[in-house]
């Protein structure tokens, strides 16, 4: 395969001036792993993924025995007499329904079952105002990420907020949540490394939460078309250890209290924040 | 209503009434088949260049590129690259694949095989090509505007294809051109729709019409269903466009009022679902019918395949919110999308077990239609069970909008059907133009064309899972990305090794139609459906004698025959021991 890739690939790429990235180097199978997680419940995404992958080459596997197997059988120089049947014995039936019932419950139900667990009890079970968590507030528009913090009075839409720019840092080890809405068109606010992602639409807001738990540097991007630099639209994440954070949120809250205008009405896109 | 007797039609005899302004549902549908290989053309062109600014966006696109893009030397641009995937899909589902298997074979095999003299609303036949043909010209006009074609994807989604983000009148154009097109489908639906029931020979029950009729019903009734939801989608949306409404304008945007862009996605995917099913049964109608034809062997089950091709057609309309799971709608409608999108794989692992069924103990001969029909046994297995992984919401919400997606839904609707509009072809070539296709080339367009397009939808997937999302004119600009680059050129050779064999497919297919003096037979499958009761090719009236059927589409290798041959005309009586 990989030598495959690299006749086809580079050796007829005429790519001799082109300011081309050069691919990092690493097996085939590394290149084909999604992104490193680094969330807390990213596992069930790819746990759920592998388990229905098994399930899939299972049953495929199935229908290759018979596509592959019956062609190769029933070759007609091989059985010339075809037998005379339609299908509609007791026997024929039987099979057919439990292939059926099969797959029902055995992937569809089984997985469907798992899926919704995780929804229901992870990704769908939104903190409260109880727990202590780190918010945010994200406003997307053609073709960049603004994000926002309560500043230090904690109250969003105020003039001590912090505002960034397509860098959103946030701890390790503490839920975020996210508050996310447009100003123009659709966006979709997705962290790969983090196996999520939620539409950000004018008029609404969507929210998302995440732990993370590895500390680093890593990449938003818009997955949902939104124009010609819809590709441009990346945003970085930084992801911090709780001291870093605490450090990096002080100095840019006191920044804030210094550098933000109070008279730009621009600066207020935010809103009050509810649960 | 009962079967009445249809006249025949006189023999036109000016070369305008023959081949241009035609009644006649042959000729409609040859038309509507060189239209779709004409823009089945243009949209594959459209996906090599995607594919190549995907592998070398930093390089000119061969041979075209200079005379396309002089001002970047040959360099895709990023906002032609928008109009460009957007094109392509507007293009390949409404403007290739519909035509070919709807519009083509729809129009040639619903008469033929049911024994009827033409379509019972001629002239609606005609005049839905012609709309279709004003349709194209309002598509391929929009890529002349000052700014250029359509260019928010093949799904439009306000606010980007409102004024917002479309300011140019390709947008317009583009939902003008799809309502258009939406009128002459439903007029085609409603024809077919009317014809298999009230125009099928005496003696012939809705079980014993040929499967292909079947899927191409089934079609007919969803089109006829939700193409006016998707026209009037598009009506809203030129309304928002052109008159200064606000259906689908909300937030900041909005000056006065709120609509909702969500309300778009929902009247675009209660089409937009049923419209994957639109493209695929035909197909699937074709291939359980080819199965058996060249297993020489009854379909397996047919009676339960056609029922679970119905099961399919009602179920495809309940569970179009799985395309939108990622704008978070209520916990209540995501698992209930979620459960209704798993019970549909029930009828479909019905009818593979009944495919497979058709095919053990056959005595199978391996012409190129039947190539062709296990092939789309083999990558609709991959792209019905890929889906799953979409159906299930927390692995959508990593895999949504991702090349996860690209590569299941072209595995579905675009090389299934793909191969079993060729499939189509190369079956009926005999009767629609007299002459037989050369089975050599037909072969090796099948094994390149599959090769090619394995190594696309799966690299597609793969890539996908790796995280690239989609609609990205240089995914290389994200570091995590820059790892895929290989397999990315990996997937554009595959792409344009899958082009490049339909060179094959186009010479054949041409040097065929015009050039070949060898003539077919009457019945060169040795089938027994009604349309190889009739010369080949079918002569203008079809039947001098409107057939009386006796049996079932599928009878082979009746021990008891004495006629020499493994095979029943349907006008037979069936022979039993």
């Amino acid at each position: 395969m990989e030598l495959l890739l690299a006749i086809f690939g580079r050796a007829l790429a005429f790519s001799v001036n082109a300011p081309h990235p050069i691919p990092p180097s690493m097996s085939l199978w590394e290149r084909m792993l999604p992104p490193v997680d680094i969330s807390e419940n990213g596992h069930l995404i790819d746990w759920l993924f592998s388990y229905t992958t098994y399930l899939n080459i299972f049953f495929f596997t199935l229908v290759c025995i018979g596509l592959f197997g019956f062609s190769y059988l029933y070759w007609y120089k091989r059985h010339p007499k075809a037998e005379y049947t339609y299908g509609n014995k007791k026997m024929h039936i039987i099979v057919a329904t439990v292939i059926g019932v099969a797959v029902f419950f055995g992937v569809d139900m089984n997985i469907t079952r798992m899926s919704n667990n995780d929804f229901m009890n992870v990704f769908a079970k939104w903190p409260t105002a109880e727990e202590d968590v780190e918010r945010v507030e994200v406003l997307a528009q053609q073709w960049m990420w603004n994000f926002r913090y309560p500043g230090q009075d904690g109250v969003f839409n105020t003039d001590d907020d912090v505002l960034t720019m397509n860098d959103l840092r946030v701890p390790v080890g503490k839920k975020v949540l996210f508050q996310i809405t447009s100003k123009d068109v659709i966006h979709s606010f997705f962290i790969p490394n983090a196996r999520r992602k939620v539409d950000a639409i004018p008029g609404r807001i969507t929210r998302m939460w995440v732990k993370f738990t590895k500390d680093g540097k890593w990449e938003i991007a818009c997955a949902e078309m939104c124009g010609t630099f819809h590709y441009r639209m990346a945003a970085k994440l930084t992801t911090y250890q709780p001291e870093e954070y605490a450090t990096w949120l002080a100095e840019a809250e006191e920044k804030a209290l210094v550098e933000n205008d109070p008279e730009r009405a621009e600066m207020y896109w935010g809103w009050k924040w509810e649960y | 209503m009962a079967f009445f007797e249809q006249h025949m039609h006189p023999v036109p005899k000016t070369f305008l009434s023959k081949y241009i302004f035609s009644f006649d549902h042959k000729v409609i549908g040859k038309q509507f088949l060189w239209y779709g290989i004409f823009f089945l053309g243009i949209g594959g062109i459209m996906a090599l260049m995607i594919r190549w600014a995907l592998a070398f966006p930093d390089q000119a696109f061969p041979i075209i590129g200079q005379f396309m893009f002089p001002e970047t030397g040959g360099i895709i641009p990023p906002d032609t690259y928008a109009m460009l995937f957007t094109m392509h899909g507007t293009i390949m589902i409404f403007y290739a694949i519909t035509p070919i298997l709807i519009g083509a074979f729809g129009n040639f095999c619903i008469p033929l095989m049911i024994g009827a003299r033409d379509m019972v609303f001629p002239l609606l036949n005609m005049l839905s090509f012609w709309l279709a043909i004003i349709s194209g010209l309002l598509l391929v006009g929009s890529l002349f505007t000052p700014l250029g074609a359509a260019a928010g994807g093949w799904t439009s989604y306000p606010t980007l294809s409102t004024l917002i983000g479309s300011p140019g009148t390709g947008q317009t154009l583009w939902a003008l051109a799809i309502f258009v097109l939406g009128v002459s489908s439903t007029m085609g639906a409603i024809n077919y729709i009317t014809t298999i029931i009230v125009l099928r020979a005496p003696g012939m029950g809705y079980f014993d019409m040929p499967l292909t009729v079947w899927g191409l019903w089934l079609t007919a009734i969803l089109n006829a269903i939700f193409l006016p939801v998707l026209g009037a989608g598009v009506l809203l949306l030129i309304f928002d466009r052109v008159f200064g409404t606000q259906f689908f304008l909300a937030g900041a945007a909005a000056t006065s009022g709120a609509g909702d862009p969500v309300l778009f996605q929902h009247v675009f995917w209660i089409f937009g679902h049923p419209e994957v099913y639109i493209l695929i049964l035909p197909a699937w109608g074709i291939v359980s019918d080819l199965l058996s034809f060249f297993a020489r062997k009854p379909a397996f089950g047919a009676k339960a395949t056609a029922l679970s091709m119905t099961a399919v057609t009602v179920l495809s309309t309940l569970v179009y919110g799985h395309h939108m799971f990622t704008t978070q709608m209520s916990p209540l409608l995501t698992q209930s999308f979620m459960t209704l999108t798993m019970t549909i794989s029930i009828p479909s692992a019905i009818f593979f077990a009944n495919w497979l069924g058709t095919i053990w103990r056959g005595s199978i001969r391996f012409d190129s239609p039947m190539l062709f029909s296990l092939g789309v046994v083999f990558v609709f297995g991959l792209g019905g069970l890929t889906g799953l992984y979409l159906a299930t919401v927390t692995t959508d919400l990593y895999l949504h909008d991702t090349y996860f997606v690209v590569g299941h839904f072209h595995y579905t609707m675009a090389a299934s059907v793909l191969l079993g509009g060729f499939a189509a072809i190369y079956f009926w070539m005999p009767k629609m133009f007299g002459v037989m296709c050369n089975e050599t080339l037909a072969k090796w367009h099948f094994w390149l064309t599959m090769l090619g397009l394995n190594g696309v939808f799966m690299g597609m997937m793969v890539v996908g899972y790796a995280g690239m999302h989609r609609r990205i004119y240089n995914p290389f600009i994200y570091e995590h990305l820059q790892r895929l680059i290989p397999i990315n050129e990996f997937i554009t050779w595959s792409a344009i090794l899958m082009g490049l064999s339909q060179i094959i497919f186009v010479v054949n297919f041409v040097h065929t139609v015009f050039f070949k003096k060898e003539k077919a037979t009457q019945n060169p499958w040795n089938v027994g459906t009604l349309e190889w009761t009739i010369p080949s090719p079918a002569p203008n009236y079809n039947f001098k004698e409107i057939p009386v059927v006796k049996c079932g589409p599928h009878e082979f290798s009746n021990p008891n025959l004495t006629t020499g041959r493994d095979f029943q005309y349907q006008t037979e009586e069936l022979v039993k021991a």
